[in-house]
C-alpha cells in the first residue's frame, strides 16, 4: 500500500547516497558535512566503544569446546543410516556417532564447562558469555560465513564491521575503521566475508595482512623514498589548485586532494601501528607469541588490542583449521593450542589496561558440528558440518560474564533451547555497541535494508 | 485475468470503495456524504493497523509483543506491558498515535524504516483517535487498500484476496502503463531531445549552460562511446574541421569503431554479472564464459536490435533455426554466481539456480527485482508471487548445457593456440614440491586438486559454449516463503499478468510443452507492446551519457525506484527506438546530437542551480564524472602507446599487484594455482574486458577504483574517494610502469624538455600546457633529473616460486609447500627504471604526478 509515500525524501536519498534512516536524517546531514568516517553517537547509549571478533573458521565443534555431550559415549562407534531428500550428500548415507576425545573442567566461579585444552582461557571463565542456543542456515563455508559475517548467506551484503562503523564512524581518522587480520590464507569465500557491500566503500574492511605490505601498495616500489614522494605530491597538488580554479563548483576535486595527504600520513601511521617491538616481555608472553603452538594469531591478538586502543572500530581476527572431518583429536587439539594463550591474554590485557569493559569480544565459527561422522573410508573419529546447533561466546563491555544461555539436545545435534538464528545475534551485537538494527538501515534495491536482513531480536539473557 | 474473491477475512472492516480522498474537507457536503467520507477514513485507518501492526501485536496468539493486542478496540483500551494504546478522543494522549509519529526516540513503531507510516497514514490515525476511535462495521464490499484515488491492476491473483484488489498510486505504477507516443513540446529548440528538457527548464526559469568548448565535448563523446580518450590527432582534425556537421561525423566515426562494441559491452556485463569462473569455495572456472562475452561486444557493434538482443540471449537455442552463434547468447541466463558440491542439496542448489534467472531476467530487461515476490506477493508493485513462480516455471525447462558450437567466421579465434599453451606449460612441470618426509596429505591433496583446475581451463580453446538446453521440466508450485519444502499451488509458466490497458497489451500464450516456453517469454519482453523493455534500455543509455537516467535507478522502474524527471521524453525517446527497428547506435545519435548532451559541466549562475536544482535533475548542465576503473587502466595504456587493439577469445591475464597475485586462494579444498600474469605485454596491456575475471580474486586497483564486484548486477557505477585510490594509484606498480613508459614514449616523440612536458599534457589532458605549468613542470623534471643522476635504481626481481602454507584437515598441524611460476621463465617485463636513465627516470616523475592527478581522472 504505501506506494508511493514520501516521495521526495526517497529521490533526495538516491541523490545522496547514504542515510542512517529518517531518524538519523539530520544528524546525517551533519555527518556528511564533516565527513563519512567521523565518530557519531549511535541510537543509544553503547556498551561497548568496539569490536574484537574472533572468527574460527571452518566450523569449531561446539561438543569440543564449551558444550559437553557425555551422551555421547554410549553411542561411540554406533552406526546408523539417514536418509532424507533435504539432508546433503555430506549428511546421509551410513553414518556412525563420534564421542568426544577430550576431558571437560568446570572453571571459575560459575563453574563454566570448557575443554580441559583451554587452560588459560579456563582462568578467565567468569568473563566469558557461552551461548549454546544459536543456529545457522548454511553448511557450506562460504555461504556460512558470509551468513555469520554479513548476514546474507550469498555475500554481497555489508559486513557487520561495515555496519558498525557505518553507524558509529570511526575515532582515528588515520587508520582504517574496520580492520580484518586474517591467516596468510583468506577464508572461504574471500573477500567478500569483509566487503562494505552496497554501503559505501568507506566502510570496507581493511586487511592488515600478515606478511609483505600490510596494506597493498601502502609503500611504494623500492627506491622510492619518502622525500622524492611529498615532491611529486607538492606538485600534483599545485596542478589541481589550478584545475580546481577552472572547476569551482566541482566539489569532488577536494575531496580527492585530501584523500592524497591523508594516505601520505597513513604510510608512516600503518607502520608504527604493526611494529610490535615496543611491547613489553610480559605482554608478549601473554599472547604466546613464539611460545610453542604459535601460529601467528598470538600476533594478531595483540594486534587488535593495539588497534582499538587506537580507537579503530572493529578488528576481526581469524584463526583457520577447524574444519575438522576427521581425527577430530589431533586437528582440534592443535587448534586449541594455537588459541588458548592469545585469546586469554588479550582478554587479560585488555582488563589490565581498563579496556575490556569498552570493549566487546566475540568468539564465533561460521557453523558447530555434527554428533555423527560419515564412513569415507573407515571411521576417522570427526565430524561434519552443522549448522542447527553450535557455540559462540561473548566478553567483555556489556556482556553477562560466567554464564551459559541456551542448550542443544543431548547429544549435540541441535539447540532447543533459547533457540534464536543467527540474525538474533547480529542484532545483539549492534545493540551493545549502541546500535538498532532496525534504525541502522541504508535504502538499495527499492527498499531498507539492514544487517539481520528483515529484522530481529535482541537475545536479552546475553547482556548484563 | 482476475481472480475470484474469496470472502474478506472476518477482522477486516471492509468498505465500498469511495473516490474521496480521506482527510480533504469539502465545502458545502451533505451529512450522508460526510459520514460516508469519515467512515472510509476510519476504515482505512483501522486496514492500515492490521497491516502494520497486528503481525507484532496479535496475529501470533503466542508471541503478542509488550502484551499488547491491537486486534480490536477492547485490546487497544486494555493496553499492554506500557498501559493503554488508545485515549479516544485524545491522540496526543494515545501512545499507539505517540508511537507512529516516530517523535519519541524511545517509543517508534513500527519499529523498522520499511514499514513506518507515511505522513497522512499518521494523520489517518490520529484523526481515527480524535473522532473516538469507533469500530467501523460496514457491509461487505471489496476490501479497501491502497490510496483512496488509486487504480486497480488486474493480475493472476495474490495470496490474499486484499492483495489482488489493493489500488495503487498511479504514479507509483507509471511503468505498466502503455508507452505513451508523446508530441515533442512546441519550442524553439531545434532538437526533439532539448524541446522536452528545456520545457522543464523554463518552468523552473533556470537558464541552461553554455555549450561545452570543443576539446571538452570531444573528449566526453570518445569516452562515453569508446571508453578511451581522443588521440591527440583526432582533437587537432576536430578543432580544424569548421564544418557544421563536424561532431556529427565524429559520432559517426565513434559509433563505427571497434572500440565502441567493447565500451557499450562493459556497462551491459556490469548488469547481468560476468565472470570467468562460478564463485564460492570452488569458484570454478566457465572455460566458454568468454565468448558470450565477445558476443556481446559484437552485437554492439554490428547494432544487433535490441528486440533480437534479448530473443537470443533469453531463448538463443529455441529459435526454429538457431544460428550457431545464438546459443552462446544464453550464457547470460548462466551469468549468475553458483556452484554445487558434496555438502550441497541438489534441490535446493537448482532452486538457487531459478531463483537467480528469475530475478536477474526481471533486473536486466523488465527493470524490476522479481525476487521481493519470491516469498509472498509483491509489497509495492502490482506482481503476485504466483507470476514470480509463472516465470520460474519457464526457466524450469531450461538445464545447464555445454554443447559443441562450431566457432563463427566473426569470432575471434586467432590466440587460441597460445592460450592451450599457456595451460600446458602450466600442467607439464610437476610444480608442487614439499618436504618427502612429512605425512604432507596437503601436498598430495593440492596436487590433485591443481590438475582437476588446469584440466577444465584446458578447454578454454574448445568450439564449446557456456549455454542451456531444453529438457524435461520439473513441476513448479508457489513456494510460500520461498522455502522449498512447502509447496502449494502448482502453476504453470507465464509471464508478468499486471495489466493497466488491456486494450493495449497482447497477453503472452507460454507453452505448457517444454520447447518453447523460453522462446514465449523471449518475445513477450522483446514485444514492441512491452510497456517496461524499451523503457528500461532507453533508461539505461540515456545513463551511459549522462551519468544519472531519466529514472535513478535503472534496474528498478518499479514503485520503490525513482520517478521519471522526464517521463515523456522517456517515452519519446523509447518509441523512437521501436519505431528505428530497436536501434541503439540510433538512439546514441540522437541523444548525443542534443544541446542538451553538448552543455558545459559548469553552469554560470551555481548559486542559482544550487538553489533550484542542485541535484540537476533538470540538466541545466552537464554533470562531469570520474573515469571508471576500466577506462582509466585503458586511457592509461592507451596514452603510453602500449595498449594492444586485439579484440576477443579467451581471457587475457594482466600484471595485477603481485602481493594479490600470489595471495593464496581457497578452491576445491586447495590453494589455486598461483596467478601468473600472461608473459608477453601485448597480451598483458590489452583491453580490460578482455581481462579474464575471477570472482575471488579482484584486481585490487581496479577494485578500489569502483569496478563493482561481479556477484551482484551493477546498475550504476559508484564514484567514490578513498585512501586506497591513492596507494593503488601513486604506489601501484601498475602506475610507476605506465609513468616509466609514457616518459620514454615522449623522449622518442619530442625533442626538448618543453616540448616532452607539452605532448604529455596532449596525450593525458587533450590540451597544452600554460606556460606557468610547462615552468612548474621543467622545474620538477630537472630536479628529480638530478635526484636521479645520483641515485641508482632499486632493481627488484620478479617471484619464481611461492611458498603456500595450509592448516591440514586431519592434523591441525602446518604445511608448507613450495608452487613454482613455470610462466615465469619466460616473462617478457614491461619497461622498468633500471632500463632506462636518469633522464627518463626524472621525466617518468612528473609522469607520475599527471596520471594521478584530477584533470586526468575527470571528464567534463
Amino acid at each position: 500500500m504505501p506506494s508511493s509515500r514520501r516521495p521526495t525524501r526517497r529521490d533526495f536519498l538516491y541523490g545522496l547516497g547514504a542515510t542512517l534512516g529518517t531518524a538519523a536524517f539530520n544528524s546525517l546531514l551533519a555527518a556528511e558535512a564533516r565527513g563519512p568516517l567521523d565518530p557519531r553517537a549511535g541510537h543509544h547509549r553503547p556498551r561497548a566503544k568496539a569490536c574484537i571478533f574472533l572468527y574460527m573458521e571452518g566450523g569449531p565443534s561446539h561438543i569440543d569446546t564449551f558444550d559437553p555431550k557425555p551422551k555421547l559415549d554410549e553411542l561411540h562407534m554406533k552406526e546408523f543410516t539417514r536418509k532424507d531428500r533435504f539432508a546433503s550428500a555430506m549428511a546421509s548415507g551410513k553414518r556412525y556417532y563420534v564421542r568426544s576425545p577430550f576431558q571437560f573442567r568446570r572453571a571459575g566461579s560459575s563453574g563454566l564447562e570448557i575443554v580441559e585444552h583451554l587452560p588459560r582461557l579456563a582462568r578467565v571463565a567468569d568473563e566469558l558469555c557461552v551461548y549454546r542456543g544459536l543456529q545457522a542456515e548454511s553448511i557450506n563455508h562460504p555461504t556460512a560465513n558470509y551468513h555469520m559475517n554479513t548476514g546474507n548467506r550469498f555475500g554481497g551484503d555489508p559486513a557487520i564491521g561495515s555496519w558498525v562503523t557505518y553507524g558509529l564512524g570511526t575515532l582515528n581518522r588515520n587508520l582504517p575503521a574496520f580492520v580484518v587480520l586474517p591467516e596468510l590464507n583468506f577464508p572461504q569465500g574471500g573477500a567478500a566475508n569483509w566487503s562494505n557491500g552496497f554501503l559505501p566503500p568507506h566502510y570496507q574492511g581493511t586487511t592488515l595482512r600478515p606478511a609483505g605490505s600490510p596494506i597493498l601498495d601502502l609503500r611504494p616500489p623500492p627506491g622510492v623514498t619518502r622525500q622524492t614522494q611529498r615532491r611529486n605530491l607538492d606538485l600534483l597538488q599545485k596542478l589541481n589548485a589550478s584545475h580546481r580554479e577552472r572547476h569551482p563548483d566541482h566539489g569532488d576535486l577536494a575531496a580527492r586532494m585530501d584523500a592524497y595527504e591523508l594516505a601520505f600520513r597513513m604510510q608512516s601511521e600503518v607502520p608504527e601501528l604493526i611494529d610490535t617491538r615496543g611491547e613489553d616481555e610480559r605482554t608478549l608472553e601473554l599472547y604466546g607469541i613464539d611460545a610453542p603452538g604459535d601460529d601467528g594469531f598470538g600476533r594478531r591478538c595483540l594486534l587488535a588490542r593495539r588497534l582499538v586502543e587506537r580507537g579503530v572500530r572493529f578488528v576481526q581476527v581469524y584463526s583457520s583449521g577447524w574444519d575438522s572431518h576427521d581425527y577430530l583429536e589431533r586437528s582440534h587439539g592443535a587448534r586449541f593450542r594455537a588459541i588458548d594463550r592469545p585469546i586469554a591474554g588479550l582478554i587479560q590485557d585488555l582488563k589490565r589496561r581498563g579496556l575490556l569493559d569498552e570493549t566487546l569480544i566475540v568468539w564465533a565459527g561460521e557453523f558447530g558440528r555434527s554428533p555423527d561422522n560419515g564412513m569415507r573410508g573407515g571411521k576417522k573419529a570427526g565430524r561434519d558440518h552443522n549448522a542447527e546447533a553450535m557455540c559462540v561466546w561473548l566478553a567483555g563491555g556489556g556482556v553477562r560474564g560466567g554464564h551459559v544461555v541456551g542448550a542443544t539436545d543431548e547429544i549435540g545435534a541441535r539447540a532447543v533451547e533459547r533457540v534464536h538464528p543467527l540474525r538474533d545475534l547480529h542484532v545483539t551485537l549492534l545493540h551493545l555497541l549502541g546500535l538498532d538494527d532496525n534504525r541502522l538501515t541504508y535504502f538499495h534495491g527499492g527498499r531498507f535494508k539492514q544487517l539481520s536482513q528483515f529484522g530481529g531480536k535482541v537475545i536479552g539473557d546475553l547482556i548484563a | 485475468m482476475r481472480a475470484i474473491i474469496g470472502p474478506a477475512a472476518l477482522t477486516i472492516w471492509c468498505l465500498a470503495f469511495v473516490a474521496v480522498c480521506a482527510g480533504d474537507q469539502a465545502e458545502g457536503e451533505k451529512p450522508e456524504a460526510k459520514q460516508k467520507r469519515e467512515h472510509a477514513s476510519h476504515a482505512r485507518a483501522l486496514q492500515l493497523l492490521k497491516q502494520r501492526c497486528n503481525v507484532c501485536h496479535g496475529d501470533d496468539a503466542d508471541d503478542v509483543r509488550g502484551d499488547l493486542d491491537l486486534r480490536t478496540r477492547e485490546g487497544m483500551l486494555r493496553g499492554g506491558e506500557t498501559g493503554p494504546a488508545i485515549v479516544p478522543g485524545d491522540p496526543e494522549q494515545s501512545a499507539l498515535f505517540v508511537a507512529v509519529t516516530w517523535r519519541d526516540p524511545d517509543l517508534r513503531m513500527p519499529p523498522k524504516e520499511n514499514d513506518r507510516l507515511s505522513e497522512a497514514e499518521v494523520e489517518l490515525i490520529r484523526r481515527w483517535i480524535a473522532d473516538g476511535a469507533p469500530s467501523v462495521a460496514t457491509p461487505s464490499g471489496e476490501a479497501w487498500t491502497g490510496p483512496a484515488d488509486g487504480i486497480p491492476i488486474a493480475t493472476s491473483g495474490g495470496l490474499t484476496p486484499e492483495w489482488t484488489d489493493r489500488r495503487y498510486a498511479r504514479e507509483a505504477v507509471w511503468s505498466f502503463f502503455p508507452i505513451a507516443r508523446p508530441r515533442v513540446p512546441e519550442s524553439d529548440a531545434r532538437h526533439p531531445v532539448d524541446a522536452f528538457i528545456e520545457r522543464r527548464l523554463a518552468e523552473k526559469q533556470l537558464e541552461p549552460a553554455p555549450a561545452a568548448d570543443r576539446v571538452t565535448l570531444l573528449r566526453r563523446a570518445t569516452l562515453d562511446l569508446t571508453g578511451l580518450p581522443p588521440s591527440p590527432d583526432e582533437i587537432e582534425e576536430f578543432l580544424g574541421d569548421e564544418s557544421p556537421d563536424a561532431f556529427e561525423r565524429v559520432l559517426d566515426r565513434l559509433l563505427a569503431s571497434p572500440r565502441h562494441g567493447e565500451r557499450m559491452a562493459q556497462h551491459w556485463l556490469d548488469v547481468v554479472r560476468y565472470a570467468d569462473t562460478a564463485g564460492f569455495s570452488n569458484d570454478f572456472e566457465r572455460p566458454h564464459a568468454w565468448r558470450y562475452r565477445d558476443w556481446v561486444v559484437r552485437a554492439f557493434n554490428i547494432d544487433l536490435p535490441f528486440d533480437r538482443f534479448v530473443l537470443e540471449q533469453i531463448a538463443g537455442d529455441e529459435f526454429p533455426s538457431a544460428d550457431t552463434d545464438s546459443v552462446i547468447a544464453t550464457g547470460y541466463l548462466r551469468m549468475g554466481p553458483w556452484e554445487h558440491t558434496g555438502m550441497s542439496v541438489k534441490a535446493v542448489t537448482r532452486q538457487q539456480f531459478l531463483d537467480d534467472v528469475t530475478n536477474s531476467v526481471g533486473v536486466t530487461f523488465l527493470g524490476h527485482e522479481l525476487r521481493c515476490a519470491r516469498c509472498h506477493d509483491h509489497k509495492f508493485d502490482p506482481i503476485p508471487t504466483r507470476d514470480y513462480y509463472s516465470i520460474q516455471a519457464i526457466f524450469a525447462a531450461a538445464q545447464f548445457d555445454e554443447p559443441e558450437t562450431p566457432f563463427a567466421e566473426w569470432e575471434h579465434t586467432g590466440r587460441l593456440d597460445d592460450v592451450r599453451r599457456r595451460v600446458e606449460r602450466l600442467s607439464s612441470v610437476d610444480v608442487l614440491r614439499g618436504d618427502p618426509d612429512e605425512k604432507n596429505d596437503a601436498l598430495t591433496r593440492n596436487k590433485k586438486k591443481r590438475k582437476k583446475y588446469l584440466d577444465n581451463a584446458a578447454t578454454r580453446h574448445l568450439p564449446r559454449s557456456f549455454a542451456v538446453k531444453t529438457a524435461k521440466p520439473e513441476e513448479t508450485h508457489v513456494l510460500i516463503g520461498g522455502a522449498l519444502d512447502t509447496p502449494a499451488d502448482p502453476v504453470s509458466p507465464g509471464v508478468l499478468t499486471a495489466v493497466v490497458d488491456p486494450a493495449a497489451s497482447a497477453p503472452a500464450e507460454v507453452p505448457g510443452a517444454a520447447r518453447g516456453r523460453r522462446l514465449a517469454l523471449a518475445r513477450w519482453i522483446a514485444s514492441a507492446d512491452n510497456t517496461l523493455t524499451a523503457r528500461v534500455i532507453t533508461n539505461r543509455v540515456w545513463q551511459w551519457h549522462f551519468g544519472r537516467g531519466i529514472v535513478a535507478t535503472p534496474n528498478n522502474l518499479g514503485a520503490t525506484g525513482s520517478r521519471p524527471t522526464h517521463p515523456e521524453l522517456l517515452d519519446w525517446l523509447a518509441s523512437r527506438l521501436i519505431d528505428r527497428n530497436w536501434s541503439l547506435k540510433e538512439l546514441h545519435r540522437l541523444v548525443m546530437t542534443s544541446a542538451t548532451y553538448r552543455r558545459s559541466g559548469d553552469h554560470p549562475e551555481p548559486e542559482r542551480v544550487a538553489e533550484v536544482d542542485p541535484s540537476n535533475e533538470l540538466r541545466a548542465w552537464f554533470p562531469p564524472r570520474r573515469l571508471t576503473a576500466e577506462e582509466l587502466r585503458d586511457a592509461l595504456l592507451f596514452s603510453t602507446g602500449e595498449l594492444s587493439e586485439r579484440m576477443g577469445g579467451p581471457g587475457s591475464f594482466p600484471e595485477i599487484n603481485w602481493e594479490a597475485a600470489l595471495q593464496p586462494r581457497h578452491v576445491m579444498g586447495g590453494i589455486a594455482p598461483a596467478y601468473q600474469p600472461s608473459t608477453r605485454p601485448d597480451e598483458r596491456n590489452r583491453r580490460t574486458i578482455y581481462c579474464f575475471r575471477i570472482r575471488t580474486l579482484a584486481d585490487p586497483m581496479l577494485e578500489v577504483l569502483n569496478r563493482p564486484g561481479p556477484d551482484v548486477s551493477c546498475e550504476r557505477r559508484d564514484e567514490t574517494t578513498v585512501t586506497p585510490q591513492v596507494f593503488a594509484l601513486f604506489n601501484g606498480q601498475f602506475a610507476h610502469d605506465r609513468a616509466i613508459a609514457l616518459a620514454r614514449r615522449l623522449e622518442r616523440s619530442a625533442e626538448g624538455l618543453d616540448a616532452r612536458i607539452e605532448l604529455a599534457f596532449r596525450l593525458l589532458f587533450g590540451r597544452a600546457p600554460s606556460a606557468i605549468e610547462v615552468e612548474l613542470c621543467r622545474e620538477h623534471v630537472e630536479e628529480m633529473t638530478a635526484y636521479h643522476r645520483a641515485h641508482e635504481p632499486v632493481k627488484t626481481t620478479l617471484p619464481r616460486k611461492v611458498t603456500r602454507q595450509m592448516i591440514a584437515e586431519q592434523s591441525g598441524e602446518i604445511f608448507f609447500w613450495e608452487e613454482t611460476l613455470p610462466l615465469m621463465e619466460e616473462y617478457v617485463p614491461d619497461l622498468k627504471p633500471w632500463d632506462v636513465g636518469p633522464e627518463t627516470r626524472g621525466l617518468a616523475e612528473l609522469c607520475l604526478v599527471l596520471i594521478n592527478s584530477n584533470e586526468l581522472v575527470h571528464v567534463y
